[in-house]
């Protein structure tokens, strides 16, 4: 049936076209750039040595933690297109799972962070099969109903602890490295969330994932099976939140419903990732960075109260009008990328 | 090869389509006619399963395939385009064609999103419908009969044993029209069976083998184009008959 790709020599001449487009593709990237960040970051706690830098670390760490969450969002609300704001859900069973088990067994969080985001994640999985059946505003109120639901049952469930939460023991290092194990895994969580999408951005599950935020019906008149694509997204982008979860606990020292259930979270997830650009790689970083600096800046210029919150608000407004795609996005869409953000 | 028996499809009180059984033989060209809201596209719709029908079976080479979910009636070789192009903005058009090649088994969802063999076949192939220049355009960027051109791009990607075409030729100049004829029936020629909707009668009668007409929902008549011409019930259907002027 294929006979018509005879045509051997003008196949050849094709090929070379496109591997000089690759070629191309290539030159617009900076690929050391994540990896110098990265390594400069890894590098960083050695300001300890010579002074106290515990806020630099904190805000770093904390980033971190929205980035971790915001790349693990992507995966299902920038590729798949299915706006969640209930993944603070699994922010929550991660930190719980993982909390739980430090209180009464001493094993600390971070070991068992993948195990968190794995329980997260198949939490995804089986919540997804429910929800993800409808698409849309539906889908999105079912995910805040998803909240409430959580919340309630947290908030009853004395075994752990209910409304109160539970108090954590903080580990044994003094004030000046305290911070430092939860810094790393912070660090590492976020690399290997980027690393994560940016795998699955070039692979065929985020090809029809990008297919199914456009068009599910015609996504699964050629061939994917989109139920199955969205679950797995679902559960990959609880995985990470998950992970989040359970280390964010331990650093704070107690886990509460309050904390992790609060719509806030989700809403800075969502927020991260369409101001530094859905379905882009570096957009949940560049959309973390932003909104924690200007959080940060106004806090300390306007003081604690609601002018900060408003003139967030307000940068942010300005910020999709002049970038409706967010920030990495429309400039891609216009070719102003600096190669430096252009991990896609 | 396409075997559709008793299909049928409510919407609430509304029969789209009524008990409707007809066969699309293998190596064949059938088209699809009748009037305006005979339920052709919902035929269409039922048989792709994008729609649940309400009762009937479709029967793909001797295999049941009409409780099976879209992506595995188009894995068993039946490929379908829709009448209002639906393509995927913000993707290229090699994106667009490669999405649709076949995926076996989760492990592949991990490999490379299009490995160089794919990219190979897909550019091998809008080569053969002349669109190549307009491989590495987005999309949403086509004119509407290149979108035309891209769907029919996409589903030969997925190797399909039949194509299900609704309304190709729908909105396209001349010119376009002409080319799509060609590459149907080139394609009819290597040996595949396609089932076509379509109102553009001079396409129909030059192309087709068989001709099935519905009228509301059923089938009216049968057979080669010449026989359905000059079919009666035809006529009536498509002009109104006697009570009714007709408004085709």
């Amino acid at each position: 049936m294929m006979s018509f790709l005879d045509a051997q020599d003008i196949i050849t001449a094709r090929r070379t076209y496109n591997e000089g487009l690759t070629q191309q593709v290539d030159s617009r990237r900076a690929a050391w750039f994540p990896l110098v960040l990265l390594a400069t970051l890894l590098a960083l706690p050695a300001l300890q040595f010579v002074g106290n830098y515990n806020y630099v670390i904190h805000l770093i760490l904390y980033t971190a933690c929205y980035v971790v969450m915001a790349a693990g969002w992507n995966i299902l609300g920038g590729f798949a297109g299915y706006v969640s704001l209930g993944h603070n859900v699994f922010f929550a069973i991660g930190g719980y799972f993982a909390g739980m088990i430090l209180a009464r067994y001493g094993i600390s969080t971070i070991a068992m962070a993948p195990l968190a985001g794995l329980v997260a994640g198949i939490a995804g999985y089986l919540i997804g099969l429910i929800t993800l059946r409808v698409r849309g505003p539906s889908f999105i109120i079912s995910s805040l109903a998803l909240v409430m639901i959580f919340r309630i049952l947290f908030e009853n469930w004395h075994f752990i602890g209910g409304a109160a939460g539970v108090a954590l023991p903080a580990n044994e290092l003094s004030v000046k490295w305290t911070k430092l194990p939860y810094y790393y895994a912070f660090i590492i969580m976020a690399a290997f969330a980027l690393w994560v999408t940016y795998r699955i951005r070039h692979s065929k599950f985020g090809l029809g994932l990008r297919a199914i935020s456009k068009d599910e019906i015609k996504a699964e008149s050629a061939g994917i099976d989109t139920r199955f694509y969205k679950v797995l997204a679902f559960a990959i982008s609880a995985f990470f939140v998950g992970m989040a979860g359970a280390v964010w606990g331990e650093y704070l020292t107690y886990i509460r419903p309050n904390i992790f259930l609060v719509i806030l979270v989700s809403v800075n997830m969502v927020l991260m990732c369409i101001i530094g650009g859905k379905g882009t790689i570096a957009g949940p970083v560049v959309g973390a960075v932003l909104i924690i600096a200007f959080n940060e800046v106004f806090v300390a210029t306007l003081g604690a109260s609601e002018i900060n919150v408003l003139a967030t608000g307000l940068v942010m407004m300005l910020t999709l009008i002049f970038f409706p795609l967010g920030v990495v996005g429309t400039l891609a869409k216009h070719n102003r990328l600096p190669r430096i953000l252009n991990w896609d | 090869m396409l075997d559709v028996k008793g299909l049928s499809k409510n919407f609430g009180g509304i029969k789209a389509v009524d008990n409707c059984s007809f066969v699309a033989e293998a190596g064949l060209i059938t088209a699809l006619i009748g009037p305006n809201g005979a339920g052709k596209t919902t035929a269409f719709n039922c048989i792709s399963r994008t729609m649940v029908p309400t009762l009937g079976e479709v029967w793909l080479d001797g295999e049941r395939i009409d409780q099976l979910r879209p992506h595995r009636i188009t894995a068993r070789g039946l490929s379908r385009t829709f009448q209002i192009s639906r393509n995927l903005a913000d993707m290229s058009v090699l994106e667009n064609v490669i999405c649709q090649s076949k995926i076996r088994g989760w492990r592949d969802l991990f490999k490379p999103a299009m490995s160089s063999d794919e990219i190979d076949k897909a550019l091998g192939i809008l080569e053969f419908l002349g669109i190549t220049r307009i491989a590495h355009e987005d999309g949403s960027n086509l004119s509407y009969g290149q979108k035309k051109l891209m769907d029919l791009a996409a589903l030969l990607m997925s190797d399909p044993k039949i194509i299900l075409l609704d309304e190709p030729a729908g909105g396209v100049n001349p010119t376009l029209l002409e080319e799509i004829i060609g590459h149907i029936r080139k394609l009819n020629e290597q040996g595949l069976t396609v089932l076509i909707v379509e109102h553009n009668m001079d396409l129909i009668m030059r192309l087709s083998h068989r001709v099935v007409v519905m009228s509301q929902g059923q089938v009216i008549a049968e057979g080669t184009p010449e026989e359905v011409q000059n079919d009666p019930i035809v006529l009536d259907a498509y002009l109104g008959g006697d009570q009714e002027n007709g408004n085709g």
